[in-house]
């Protein structure tokens, strides 16, 4: 028995897939790749699959990754990932399988690439009510939890920011908290910027890379 | 695919993922290579229409032809419809996110009357106008297929080719003739009479209705030659019928999440109510080498785990056994679950039970339909009350403690004593579940009745009957009830539930209406109707204005007896089963008299003309 995981992009028509979705679609196609995937033993077996992390649907990720394990260890890796493509939708391709370094767990932050528009706003207004809003000592808004709705500063979430000016958009890059005991949403912080001016932005959301609290990248 | 302007819609909606395609096994052409484009349109949500077995095997079909490509669209939930009129965004086809209006056909499923105003209501969203005749050109070519093709009449004045009967092969040939037309500069008046020829199509436009002065028919004229009597399309040979060996795999969770596999079309039993049971025959099989390679097949190409077995009362396969042994052979192996949704309660024998039960255990569904055996002998249904308790007793000993029992009130000859012996029937259930030895241990017996409408549908021996009105259908429900609540040691165990009296009664209306009903259609769409299947759309109330408005009573179609030698809207349409048959068998109803099924002694319904299937078995008693 071995683990293994195997990083794949969801992008295209796949970002428009919940993660409940992209679990099934994964089962599926290791279903049909008739990998040698471990299943899970109890009344109704299927093949386990875990993700580390979950991506929330509309965002693009472009190194996402999920664990399963084999009960033969005699695939190589790009075995296992020509199989599995060949059972994907053009939206969700594997490009590595790597042996775990860290536990999934160790996830703390995730990196962000956020582009945003709005026809009417110029990028250079967009750049600098991003500035203002980061400037904020602290950037609070109302969230939903089990005791009702609750405020909580979404800033304590934000390792670091960079604002760069495109032609046609503000170009965002954030490393916020992830995992799960503290994670932050970016579209949170879309929420709090369309608050702050009051005008609704075209959000194009990609996910990067995962890290530990060392922010070592997770491998 | 979708363009730039969807795709800034698409978090703004739910589910956004059953607008996008991309789906694992989706068929991409290149569309200055294809001649046809065919846009398969389900008038219903991505998750339904996906769920559907007969757009699979078209699709499928009609992408294996090169000049053809296929493509699929589904009615948007009323949140992106919103959105998609506010930016001016016409429907489109989840292939390649052309418009609907680009496309030279544009095919309409009917598999319910509900989902009528969902048909004009994508017409009105693409762009195109609803009404045939003013679609002068020849491209937009609206066709429409399916069971509720079989009274085509309430929306004759919007469709211009109704396939009738089975698709396979006249959907090919209609296309077949437009490429001729459209090569050779014909108009679409000539493409539509050439049309009028083939077997299995209808034209509506060529017909002329003529009505007496109490609302009823007295002439229906065809025109330009085109034939008195449309009759129905089938396949004869199922074992050479095309079947797909692939489906497009839905990237977001639909109704029926699973491979299908057809094993035969029809079925042999006529129970009085089942329009399905009459406008199917023959009954024609596949044979069990056949669906297990293809069963296998699809199995491999989609991925899936579940196969589920389709046809109408599924244990009536006369090779059931066999098949079941067949396809465990490679199931267990390759983690394949196998279920069979259409069982029969006389067809749950402990051989069935336990090759299905080798792979997953989910809830057990009858229908007796109706609570006594008068009432089931009237509907021919030919189920005993001893029978449903063995099977009850034999699922419950086999570890089930779940059972659903569908039934439905309002039939013909019904009293009030037929309606009170479901709530028995149930209790009885509930009785013999405490009297299984094997039961299993320390579980609670749950018995789930669900009541539903009586819809008098063409083309069954009740077609002339009148359907109970909503405030009888209410008495019956409540009667019900009441019945189950005066048994409260055992109240806990039986849940009752019934469908909306005022979907059925629409149902009726439209299912045996006629042409006069496509204003009121029309209407509908104007005013924006649409999901009158879904209970968060529709509202009678609103129905029933418009039907002022024009000048319709509904009761005319609903609630009205027939007299047999009345013309009825759909007289000139032909599924094989005569008119004498059915009105033998509306008498024999009557009279509580049963009518043996097609394999133990044939009734002579017509069905034999076609010259295959069940008509041409051996049958036992005669070897």
């Amino acid at each position: 028995m071995k683990s293994v995981r195997i990083w794949f992009k969801k992008d295209f028509e796949c970002r428009y897939i919940s993660h409940l979705d992209l679990n099934r679609a994964m089962l599926r196609a290791l279903h049909k790749s008739k990998l040698p995937i471990w299943h899970t033993e109890g009344f109704n077996p299927h093949p386990f699959a875990t993700f580390p992390l979950p991506l929330s649907l509309g965002f693009r990720g472009i190194n996402e990754c999920m664990d399963v394990k084999l009960e033969d260890d005699n695939y190589s890796f790009e075995e296992i990932i020509r199989r599995l493509n060949a059972c994907l939708p053009r939206g969700i391709q594997t490009f590595a399988v790597t042996e775990p370094k860290m536990k999934a767990g160790k996830v703390a932050f995730a990196s962000f690439t956020i582009r945003i528009s709005e026809p009417k706003t110029p990028s250079s207004k967009i750049c600098d009510d991003l500035k203002t809003l980061f400037d904020l000592p602290s950037i609070e808004i109302e969230k939903k939890s089990k005791k009702g709705m609750k405020t909580v500063d979404i800033k304590q979430g934000v390792k670091s920011v960079q604002i760069k000016e495109m032609l046609d958009c503000a170009l965002l890059e954030l490393v916020l908290s992830a995992g799960s005991s503290d994670n932050l949403n970016p579209n949170l912080i879309i929420s709090a910027l369309e608050r702050a001016t009051g005008k609704e932005y075209d959000v194009d959301i990609t996910r990067n890379d995962l890290y530990n609290s060392d922010m070592e990248l997770f491998r | 695919m979708v363009s730039k302007e969807v795709e800034r819609l698409l978090l703004k909606v739910q589910k956004p993922g059953r607008y996008v395609g991309g789906e694992l096994n989706e068929v991409i052409k290149d569309k200055k290579k294809v001649d046809v484009r065919f846009a398969f349109c389900f008038p219903d949500t991505y998750e339904v229409g996906m769920s559907h077995l007969g757009m699979k095997i078209l699709y499928s079909l009609f992408n294996s032809y090169d000049h053809i490509w296929c493509e699929r669209v589904f009615a948007p939930w009323t949140d992106m419809e919103e959105l998609m009129r506010s930016h001016n965004i016409p429907l489109y086809a989840l292939e390649s996110g052309d418009p609907v209006s680009d496309f030279d056909f544009i095919g309409f499923t009917l598999q319910y009357e509900l989902s009528f105003t969902n048909m004009l209501n994508m017409l009105k969203l693409s762009n195109v106008p609803i009404k045939a005749r003013d679609r002068r050109e020849l491209k937009n070519i609206v066709v429409a297929g399916g069971p509720c093709a079989c009274n085509p009449e309430p929306i004759s004045d919007f469709v211009d080719i109704f396939f009738i009967g089975e698709g396979e092969e006249v959907d090919l040939e209609v296309m077949e003739i437009f490429r001729e037309c459209r090569a050779q500069g014909g108009d679409k008046d000539e493409f539509l009479r050439r049309c009028s020829k083939v077997e299995g199509v209808y034209v509506p436009a060529l017909y002329e209705v003529g009505y007496n002065d109490d609302g009823t028919i007295s002439s229906f004229k065809p025109k330009d030659g085109a034939p008195a009597v449309i009759h129905k399309r089938i396949m004869k040979d199922m074992d050479k019928s095309f079947y797909p060996d692939n489906f497009v795999v839905p990237l977001v969770e639909i109704v029926h999440d699973r491979a299908v596999q057809e094993i035969f079309r029809g079925c042999i039993r006529g129970c009085r109510f089942c329009q399905a049971g009459f406008i199917y025959r023959p009954v024609r099989e596949k044979s069990p080498e056949v669906i297990n390679s293809q069963c296998r097949a699809l199995c491999r190409n989609t991925g899936y785990d579940e196969v589920s077995l389709s046809s109408l009362s599924s244990s009536d396969y006369s090779q059931i056994v066999p098949l079941l042994d067949k396809l465990t052979s490679w199931c267990g192996e390759e983690r394949v679950s196998i279920s069979l949704p259409s069982l029969r309660v006389d067809g749950f024998t402990d051989e069935i039970m336990n090759k299905i039960k080798t792979v997953r255990k989910s809830g057990l569904t009858f229908a007796p339909e109706a609570g006594s055996q008068r009432m089931r002998d009237v509907i021919n249904k030919n189920v005993q009350f001893d029978e449903l308790m063995n099977t009850c007793a034999t699922a419950f000993a086999g570890g089930w403690s779940t059972v659903k029992l569908y039934f439905m009130i309002g039939l013909p000859t019904e009293t009030e004593e037929d309606v009170v012996a479901i709530a028995q029937l149930g209790q009885a259930v509930v009785d013999t579940y405490y009297k299984t030895e094997g039961r299993p241990k320390g579980k609670a017996v749950r018995v789930t009745l669900s009541a539903s409408s009586f819809v008098p549908k063409p083309f069954t021996p009740f077609q002339w009957e009148p359907q109970d009105t909503i405030p009888a259908l209410h008495e019956k429900q409540q009667l019900i009830k009441d019945s189950i609540k005066s048994k409260k040691v055992y109240f806990s165990k039986i849940t009752y539930n019934y469908h909306d009296a005022d979907t059925s009664y629409l149902e009726a209306v439209f299912a045996r209406g006629d042409r006069k009903l496509n204003k009121v259609m029309e209407l509908a769409c104007e005013r924006g109707f649409h999901f009158d299947g879904w209970n968060d759309c529709f509202d009678l109330g609103k129905w029933l204005e418009l039907f002022e408005e024009c000048g319709i009573d509904p009761a005319f179609y609903a609630n009205r007896r027939r007299s047999f030698d009345e013309i009825l809207p759909w007289d000139h349409i032909d599924y094989g089963v005569s008119k004498s048959f059915l009105i033998n068998e509306c008498k024999r109803a009557y009279e509580n008299k049963t009518t043996l099924n097609c394999r133990q002694k044939c009734s002579g319904c017509g069905a034999a003309k076609y010259g295959g299937g069940v008509c041409f078995e051996k049958r036992q008693d005669m070897v």
